[in-house]
């Protein structure tokens, strides 16, 4: 077995989790210009609450994906209309401390329900396939075929629908689009419900294919998820899943090589390389311009 | 005595947000890395004084040094590294890149300090550092204790002059000249890197002296000592002082300290649940935050203008809240609106 191809495909997993969870991300900054660093607690909510009602539907991973995305869903729009909303026409870094204080509240609530333990859910982790050069989990190919699922359709949904035209309108300018008639506020909103339901799904797959979690699953992935939008470009969707690939085969090879405690301090080396060197994405010609937001 | 201890651990905590003040409410840089220094600041405090580790304990350098020696090389340390972070932190990245890139740094050195055992001893940490120079003194557990509480606050008094000094000096005015509009300071010949970075480094040698008292007063330090969450309970209390304003953030970090201490003490806690109460309170710091920074987001004591502002530019005073009331009682134009740009453009926006 080639220890280099097994590498290749856990890396695929994980940078599968990492394109939803850095989807949804991007999302949020094309239509609100603000960095949320609550994000990573949509992903928290969502493991957690398919945790909770997991009895209730027999264990069916499916029920538990689904209900994950709702749960992501009402906290996107709890937290656009509850948050974001409220400091409109703030600096970035004003709304950005506000979300971290978000985070911090979210966490803690989580710690004051289930405890500061780590949980686990009792799905059954399914056995080992060998697909191409790649050896794969059961869980594993559902995460890569539904990430990949979600990707194309929320690409259809950008390009082909009056939704995903209103949205790119929007985050190209809010004002413009408020002014072309397009209802701004109503569509920020829907993506934001969108971005936190792909979050919700995005943190029930990251939590099944660890297989315990607490309530910093998602903040501790927040700086992933972060370094992969980077990568790609700050609210560019589509290059985002470019970047999630690169940094999630990145990490994992570079933690395979070294050992695996030291992943993410490739991942945030890899991080401020890309701030020094590339902070427009990697698929953009190099600005020299200071970088703002 | 746990009034000395929680009085120590409030002008301690003071010192720190003085230092991350003149990064935050100055320059006006987020900067998510500063616990970092202290955290670093306390660790090269121990390994530099409480000697050679004995196996199967494992940590760098492992020196003999007195504290009052121990703790200038660390700060030394500390400058060093917030040099390095500095450097690439502040040359071209502003706002939110400047966030992520100090969280980013900070996350890296918290895990490379967590599992690399011969730096620090990983996650079991460093410890040893009892009362140092108590028998020297002649001094008592409590007197000792009572001792280093005058210390922790005549540094803290000592670190309040030079602050506020500093930030009536020309140095205090080009920084937040620097923070107001990089360019129009850049065109009347402000460094703005070179500002910005000695801003930077200056607080970060106040949280490197902080990590020293700070490993003195806890006798032990482990990574779960400088979670990143710590941090904001920092941030919350200059928020609610007053960005920019010294007496502010001081007065900030004794009430949020205190008054959280006291509440805590006060909250239901099941015993079946050690960590409600904690988690119950840093709720509360997060909507703290929140709340302040939407409803008053320059604090309860506004950053004073420098002396060159004091006057508007006819020589007119500039108005006050009393003038302010009776313009508005009047019900003539609205002071509101340009009142909270400019109450915004001093919050640092």
């Amino acid at each position: 077995m080639n220890t280099f191809l097994v590498t290749v495909g856990v890396g695929l997993a994980t940078a599968a989790i990492l394109a939803l969870s850095a989807l949804a991300f991007t999302l949020e900054y094309a239509v609100s210009r603000i960095a949320n660093f609550a994000h990573g607690e949509f992903l928290t909510i969502g493991a957690y609450v398919a945790y909770s009602t997991q009895a209730i539907f027999h264990q069916n991973v499916a029920a538990a994906a689904v209900i994950a995305a709702v749960a992501g869903a009402v906290s996107g729009l709890l937290l656009n209309v509850l948050v974001i909303e409220q400091f409109r026409g703030r600096s970035a870094i004003t709304v950005l401390i506000a979300t971290l204080g978000v985070a911090l509240i979210v966490q803690n609530v989580l710690t004051m329900i289930y405890g500061a333990a780590n949980v686990s859910y009792s799905f059954a982790q399914g056995s080992l396939h060998h697909v191409g050069p790649f050896l794969w989990t059961t869980s594993d190919i559902e995460v890569i075929l539904s990430a990949l699922a979600i990707a194309g359709l929320s690409y259809l949904l950008l390009q082909r629908t009056r939704f995903g035209k209103a949205i790119r309108a929007v985050s190209q300018d809010r004002a413009l689009a408020q002014v072309s008639g397009i209802p701004a506020r109503r569509i920020v909103m829907g993506t934001w419900i969108l971005a936190g339901a792909v979050a919700g799904f995005a943190g029930f797959a990251l939590a099944a294919t660890i297989g315990t979690f607490g309530p910093l699953l998602g903040f501790n992935f927040l700086l992933l998820t972060i370094t992969a939008t980077v990568a790609g470009g700050l609210g560019r969707p589509y290059a985002t899943l470019g970047g999630a690939l690169i940094v999630g085969l990145a990490i994992q090879i570079a933690g395979t090589y070294t050992s695996s405690a030291y992943e993410l301090v490739f991942a945030f080396l890899l991080l401020v390389l890309l701030m020094l060197f590339r902070p427009n994405g990697v698929f953009v010609q190099r600005s020299s311009v200071t970088v703002r937001a | 005595m746990y009034w000395v201890s929680v009085f120590t651990e409030a002008g301690i905590f003071a010192i720190l947000a003085l230092g991350l003040d003149m990064v935050w409410g100055w320059s006006g840089d987020f900067d998510l890395a500063f616990y970092g220094y202290l955290a670093i600041g306390s660790y090269m405090t121990f390994v530099l004084s409480i000697g050679k580790p004995t196996p199967p304990v494992e940590y760098i350098i492992g020196w003999h040094l007195p504290v009052l020696i121990a703790i200038p090389l660390a700060v030394v340390v500390v400058v060093g590294l917030a040099a390095v972070v500095g450097a690439i932190a502040l040359r071209n990245l502003r706002g939110i890149y400047f966030a992520v890139t100090t969280l980013g740094a900070v996350s890296a050195l918290y895990l490379l300090v967590e599992n690399y055992t011969p730096l620090f001893d990983g996650y079991n940490g460093v410890y040893g550092l009892i009362n140092p120079g108590q028998s020297a003194l002649n001094l008592t557990y409590n007197g000792y204790r009572i001792f280093f509480l005058v210390i922790v606050l005549v540094l803290l008094f000592l670190s309040y002059l030079l602050v506020q000094r500093l930030s009536r000096s020309p140095f205090g005015r080009m920084v937040r000249s620097v923070r107001e509009d990089e360019r129009a300071a850049a065109a009347y010949g402000r460094q703005v890197f070179f500002t910005k970075y000695r801003a930077y480094l200056f607080g970060a040698a106040l949280a490197g002296l902080t990590g020293g008292l700070f490993a003195i007063f806890i006798s032990a330090f482990n990574p779960s000592a400088w979670t990143p969450q710590e941090l904001l309970l920092i941030y919350a209390a200059i928020l609610i002082g007053g960005r920019g304003n010294p007496r502010g953030v001081i007065l900030g970090v004794f009430v949020v300290y205190i008054g959280f201490i006291e509440l805590t003490r006060y909250l239901p806690s099941p015993a079946s649940r050690p960590d409600f109460g904690p988690a119950l309170r840093q709720v509360l710091i997060g909507l703290l935050i929140i709340l302040m920074l939407r409803f008053r987001p320059e604090g309860v004591f506004r950053e004073r203008p420098g002396l060159d502002t004091e006057r508007g530019p006819a020589g007119r005073p500039r108005p006050g809240w009393v003038e302010a009331l009776a313009t508005a009682a009047k019900g003539t134009a609205v002071p509101p609106a340009s009142q909270r740009a400019a109450a915004r453009r001093r919050a640092g926006e």
